[in-house]
């Protein structure tokens, strides 16, 4: 957010990002713009194929060789993502980012055991005790029977808990999470999240979950960015999106979530599918799935602006605040 | 414990391919035409010396009991007599194996230290971009398409033209003498382990190239680890079962005599000897040999599965 002063961790700006699938080449992020800033939690939401993914991943530069920078800048903790030499971003990445993945089990080498996997993360040879101690912080229980454990010995929730030791091993200055909780069994993730949000805050660094949960993230994060067709549609406070959603694919979402629906009230799954942007898409990307669309939206694409707390990107924002929430509209 | 469990059916499996080996190759030989007695005697035998053999050699008994008695005198270390030489099988098979299994680890260790590093080379390399086009598919394709007797026989040409230290045929023991030996196993051991290095190559580069992209390889590159350590504790032993599979399936086909090579170069190994039995219709020798291939090609299997067990927790686990 513009209003505060200091320089922020992440700076993506205009960021436009395709993958060549063999034919054509299909756009994930059409001019997407995101800042982080120290010690907070954002979430970044949006259903699969919205782009969150690859904006996550492009903080690290990690994205598989078919995808193509078109556009825009990120620059993470001043350094320069998308120019820096490899040696560069190793340091970037060793020194000051930590990742943690959707599939834990997964992103752990199948064939090493679990204490040599997390002293290779911590780097230099950590002896056992303080390969322990770490992953204790991680609220595992019995470290020593992890450490002699291979990958497939773990529950999701474990192995997600292990992951989650590595990426905070080196103290870094920005975590980003991909779906961290989507793999464990849905009594664990509110467990898994907790911790997560607990060494962030012991850590004083800044925390990016990337979810397609709207409702799960709302209570573990600061600030929540919704993202659609490759770009970011509405970005504020957690408290301000929430409670009165300026963007009608923000209010979409909350009526797709489970979680605050009266009993016997249906959840409103959201018409239609995401767009497959082939260029810069000209035109509101959400509007042929709006009930709010008129002809502006159309023909004219709309550029952020502010408006009762928060970035919106919709022709129409003042109207979806009021229709949902008329009496709360002011109150922020 | 596990590894029992993990290895008792596989002993299991061993067993009954030989069994099967063992019922194929005494079949075989009794569906060729012509008898024992012609093959002892010539076209012009008598039907009384016929029986006589047929007697002497128990060849008038039914199948089952014939093949009941090979059977057992194989497993009492009696693998017939040559009729050429009037020498026992066995022996002449274990005077010539030191030949054939030196020829194989010399085309055995070319293939590794050529087609391997190639191979983690080129999936390492072809994982990093959009186009999966390299050396490593060239090199791969080339040389698994060339026979050896091609290969051989233009090495022969060459090299019996322009000597260039290498020599064509004229075998020494390494024992007797170390370099003469080697000038003459080195062709050969080139030759066959063109078809290695391909093989062993190719089946690398696939693998290194599906494991690059696990996530657990996109994970080590997010915490910043060099290529070189991701190669080393990543890669390798991710990428180390489908090898292990190819290098002992090669290991085999080697020690089993590598015939047309062996011919050809004139060495005088167990591939030379079995081909020299059936031209001769040294039916003994052919048995014995084709036997004696199997039971190594199935050792060398069991041996990978342990391997496979040792390498991936999951293998022994999965059981």
């Amino acid at each position: 957010m513009t209003a505060r002063a200091q320089e922020p961790l992440v700076d993506i700006a205009d960021l436009v990002i395709g993958y060549d699938t063999g034919t054509r080449q299909v756009r994930a992020l059409d001019g997407a713009s995101l800042q982080v800033f120290d010690d907070e939690t954002l979430a970044i939401v949006g259903e699969s194929g919205s782009g969150k993914t690859t904006l996550g991943m492009a903080a690290g530069r990690l994205l598989p060789p078919e995808a193509q920078l078109l556009g825009g800048r990120i620059n993470v903790s001043g350094v320069d993502v998308t120019s820096a030499d490899d040696a560069a971003l190793r340091r970037l990445r060793h020194d000051r980012l930590g990742f943690v993945f959707q599939n834990p089990t997964a992103a752990l080498d199948p064939t090493m055991r679990i204490g040599r996997q997390v002293a290779l993360a911590m780097g230099g040879r950590p002896g056992p005790e303080a390969i322990a101690e770490l992953l204790s912080r991680a609220e595992l229980n019995e470290p020593q029977r992890i450490m002699r454990a291979f990958p497939h010995e773990l529950s999701g929730g474990m192995a997600q808990r292990v992951v989650i030791a590595m990426a905070i091993a080196r103290q870094p200055h920005l975590l980003i999470a991909d779906e961290p909780t989507a793999s464990l069994d849905a009594s664990i993730r509110e467990k898994v999240m907790a911790t997560l949000g607990r060494l962030r805050a012991e850590s004083g660094a800044s925390l990016v979950i990337l979810s397609h949960d709207l409702r799960l993230i709302a209570r573990h994060a600061d600030r929540v960015a919704v993202m659609y067709g490759g770009r970011i549609v509405e970005l504020g406070p957690v408290v301000q999106v929430m409670q009165a959603p300026a963007h009608p694919y923000t209010n979409a979402l909350l009526a797709a979530a489970a979680g605050n629906e009266a009993p016997g009230e249906r959840l409103r799954p959201i018409p239609g599918t995401p767009p497959v942007l082939e260029a810069r898409c000209e035109a509101c990307a959400y509007a042929p799935r709006c009930a709010l669309r008129q002809p502006r939206c159309e023909a004219e694409r709309p550029e952020a602006r502010r408006l009762a707390g928060r970035e919106v990107v919709c022709h129409r924002a003042e109207a979806v605040i009021g229709a949902e929430q008329p009496t709360r509209q002011e109150a922020r | 414990m596990r590894l029992i469990a993990y290895l008792l059916p596989r002993i299991l499996a061993a067993l009954i391919t030989l069994f099967g080996v063992s019922v194929l190759v005494f079949l075989s030989l009794r569906l060729l035409p012509g008898g024992y007695a012609d093959i002892l005697l010539g076209p012009f035998v008598t039907p009384e010396a016929r029986a006589l053999i047929a007697q002497r050699y128990g060849l008038d008994q039914p199948l089952v009991v014939q093949y009941m008695r090979w059977v057992w005198a194989m497993l009492g270390g009696d693998f017939g007599v040559s009729m050429v030489t009037q020498r026992p099988v066995i022996a002449e098979l274990l005077r010539r194996a030191p030949v054939t299994l030196q020829l194989a680890l010399i085309a055995l260790t070319l293939a590794l230290v050529v087609g391997y590093p190639l191979g983690v080379l080129s999936g390492v390399r072809a994982a990093s971009r959009r186009r999966k086009r390299d050396f490593g598919r060239v090199v791969g394709a080339m040389g698994a398409s060339v026979p050896d007797f091609v290969l051989g026989s233009v090495l022969i040409f060459v090299f019996s033209v322009w000597s260039l230290w290498f020599r064509v045929g004229g075998y020494v023991p390494f024992g007797t003498d170390p370099v003469g030996n080697l000038r003459t196993m080195l062709l050969p051991g080139l030759t066959l382990s063109v078809f290695g290095v391909a093989l062993i190559l190719r089946t690398t580069r696939d693998t290194v190239l599906r494991v690059m992209t696990e996530p657990h390889i996109t994970a080590a590159v997010a915490r910043g680890a060099t290529p070189g350590a991701i190669i080393r504790c990543h890669i390798l032993r991710n990428a180390a079962i489908p090898v292990v599979t190819v290098v002992a399936t090669y290991f085999g086909f080697l020690l089993g005599g590598a015939v047309i090579v062996e011919v050809l170069f004139s060495v005088p190994g167990v591939g030379l000897y079995i081909f020299n039995g059936l031209l001769n219709r040294d039916y003994a020798i052919v048995q014995g040999g084709v036997l004696l291939a199997a039971v190594v090609f199935i050792t060398i299997n069991m041996l990978a599965d342990v391997l496979y067990a040792l390498i991936d927790p999951r293998v022994g686990a999965a059981r």
